[in-house]
């Protein structure tokens, strides 16, 4: 009697919660500070997402929080979100080393956090139970362009260049593992100090190596710089590989005489063939000015994500999380659920892309089932 | 070999810019007996000029240091009237503190006006290259060595020959002395400022087609210009010019024979033993 009598208030209380129903999210993510370039697309991505949940009856009041891109401040916005502003979710971070330690901090509080972007692999691999990650993993970006290049070539060889930072050691030592796997010989690998003027003498090794790949890890400047030099040394490998970051924005792409038939892997495109996908690049762009890269996607599929699932739950954390563990989702990032698998916990198994820029501008060129354009292959020599 | 050829070539080249960078700082020193540390931000300023001379006049980074030495040239005069001549007579750390602190005020200014986004500068020449032989020299680099040549042998020139040259070598060299002979040392330390500044951006400029643009990019080129100065010997223009090609090759060759993330210990490494067997620097005249 009671049971039912129970069933029946939460019926009752559930009717107008969805008509309008009022959830609190908490968003960390890195707005001012040197990452505030990327964070700005997930600001942006988010600011939709809240705008179309409202056009779905969900209301939802946001809490920003900066992170500066430094963990300690993302470990106290984590502070200030689960006690002072009570919220029933997070979103966030943006950056690995950010969002590792805030991970730590959301699973003490058993407060569901949905990660969008960070991609370092331990963060959804330490058993944590309300940590869930959209993003794909750093393991995923050199997988997808090897698996592409043996698809379409017979590659013997490949130089792996990085910058040591974690992101770049990271995406090496996958790079390197994925090779080995593959039976491609590693016959260069070299981690650099990012920002200086001249590479020379390590892309003339790289040269002296002769390799039919070329992999690199870097960010915006460094990747132009690289690949000026590449061009000023006469590089011509099979093909140049770029692990999203500084080979997947437009600064690149307009570099055209060294951009040309460059891949890059990322999780998201504006032209990919995934429901409503265009009309979130043609939205973003002329609501914000520019283009959107994948990270404007990801912050916003976990906030849809966030806001659905909270407005069901309706402001209990535990149920939160249950409905995220259960849920599954489609739409303009592809399928999302949540799972265990390969020592993951609640991690998406995302379908990476491959990019490449043609004439000055990004076609998703692989998997060929995802692709709107042919890809290059193999590099066609410099301009 | 062909490797040893080209990263030789390449650092020797690109060792021109930090020459002139040195030769900057070093002028400076001798004649004020002051450390610039906010150096490499001028040669930040260089670099934003040519930036908005290129993209908003479509004046070509190299054509555009003629513009750019004045500009830069009566920024430094100003900077040394209005600011620098208080000090002259301090601590040595209100000195350091001081140019510090205007090397923050730099590159945070830009920071305000300009954002901290990247700028490139594209020129159909900045990837460009040709073969000599087995080695491919890069366009940009090489017309930028020539031209860091060319300024290098006007200030020698004017240095050496011009009776203001003289009068500023004269202040370096004694700066009471020099009083006495009817120097004006006060005109002289605006000057010297002057020209630190304009060679400062000069060299920013002629390494902006080939390289990337933000508010604080300057403060590594500071710290290489430090060393490159000690390394030469504090004052000598001869010594920063032949550190900052030492420099460069050095750097080069350590990327391609160790590893490039390594190439900086190296740099140091070296600094350390030549501090070691020879303080007061290769061109240095030991003032005890």
């Amino acid at each position: 009697m009671q049971r039912l009598l129970s069933l029946v208030t939460a019926a009752l209380l559930a009717v107008p919660a969805l008509a309008v129903s009022q959830v609190k999210i908490g968003v960390i993510n890195s707005m001012t500070g040197p990452q505030a370039p990327i964070g700005e697309n997930l600001t942006n991505g988010i600011k939709l997402a809240e705008e179309d949940l409202a056009a779905k009856g969900i209301k939802v009041q946001l809490v920003w929080e900066d992170d500066t891109g430094k963990p300690q401040v993302g470990l106290s916005a984590m502070d200030k979100l689960a006690t002072r502003d009570n919220v029933v979710g997070v979103v966030g971070a943006y950056t690995s080393a950010v969002t590792n330690a805030v991970a730590k901090k959301a699973e003490q509080y058993k407060m569901p956090l949905v990660n969008p972007v960070a991609s370092k692999e331990e963060i959804t691999r330490q058993g944590y139970k309300y940590v869930f990650r959209v993003s794909a993993t750093t393991g995923d970006y050199a997988a997808i362009l090897l698996d592409m290049a043996t698809t379409l070539g017979k590659p013997k060889s490949i130089a792996i260049l990085s910058e040591n930072t974690d992101f770049g050691v990271s995406g090496a030592k996958s790079a390197k593992d994925y090779a080995d796997k593959k039976g491609i010989k590693v016959v260069f690998e070299e981690a650099y100090s990012p920002g200086s003027p001249d590479y020379r003498s390590t892309l003339v090794k790289v040269k002296g190596a002769n390799p039919d790949l070329m992999f690199m890890v870097s960010y915006v400047a460094d990747a132009i710089t690289l690949m000026r030099q590449s061009r000023e040394l006469q590089l011509t490998p099979m093909a140049f590989l770029g692990a999203g970051a500084g080979f997947s924005t437009d600064k690149f792409a307009s570099e055209k005489n060294i951009s040309h038939a460059v891949f890059s892997s990322t999780q998201w495109t504006p032209d990919v063939n995934w429901p409503g996908a265009k009309a979130f690049g043609d939205r973003y762009q002329k609501r914000f000015g520019k283009t959107p890269t994948y990270h404007a996607a990801n912050a916003y599929i976990a906030m849809m994500i966030m806001g659905e699932t909270a407005a069901k739950a309706g402001g209990d954390r535990e149920k939160v999380a249950a409905g995220l563990r259960a849920g599954s989702w489609d739409g303009l990032f592809g399928p999302v659920k949540f799972q265990d698998f390969d020592g993951y916990q609640n991690q998406n198994k995302h379908q990476m892309l491959v990019e490449q820029v043609q004439d000055g501008k990004y076609y998703t060129v692989w998997p060929q089932a995802l692709q709107s354009g042919k890809p290059i292959w193999p590099f066609p020599g410099w301009k | 070999m062909t490797i040893f050829l080209q990263s030789l070539l390449s650092g020797v080249l690109i060792g021109g810019a930090y020459a002139l960078i040195g030769v900057g700082l070093t002028i400076i020193f001798g004649v004020m007996r002051i450390i610039n540390f906010a150096h490499g931000d001028l040669v930040m300023l260089g670099m934003y000029a040519s930036f908005f001379l290129f993209t908003l006049g479509n004046v070509d980074p190299f054509v555009s240091i003629v513009f750019v030495f004045p500009l830069l040239f009566l920024f430094g005069a100003l900077l040394q009237k209005t600011v620098i001549n208080r000090v002259l007579n301090a601590l040595p750390q209100n000195q350091i503190l001081l140019t510090i602190g205007i090397g923050l005020i730099l590159s945070n200014t830009m920071m305000l006006l300009f954002t901290s986004d990247y700028r490139i500068i594209s020129t159909t020449y900045s990837s460009g290259s040709f073969r000599l032989g087995e080695i491919s020299v890069s366009t940009p680099l090489l017309l930028s060595f020539v031209i860091t040549a060319a300024v290098t042998a006007v200030l020698y020139w004017f240095l050496l020959k011009t009776d203001t040259g003289q009068a500023i070598r004269a202040t370096a060299q004694d700066r009471d002395a020099a009083q006495l002979m009817g120097v004006n040392v006060k005109r002289m330390s605006v000057l010297a400022t002057g020209i630190g500044a304009g060679l400062a951006a000069v060299a920013g400029s002629l390494i902006s087609p080939t390289y990337y643009i933000f508010p604080q990019v300057g403060q590594p080129f500071t710290l290489k210009a430090f060393v490159i100065v000690v390394l030469g010997g504090m004052g000598s223009v001869m010594g920063a010019t032949v550190g900052g090609i030492l420099i460069g090759a050095t750097e080069s060759l350590a990327g391609a024979y160790i590893s490039s993330g390594l190439k900086d210990l190296v740099v140091y490494v070296l600094f350390l033993l030549i501090l070691l067997f020879k303080p007061a620097g290769l061109f240095g005249k030991s003032r005890v």
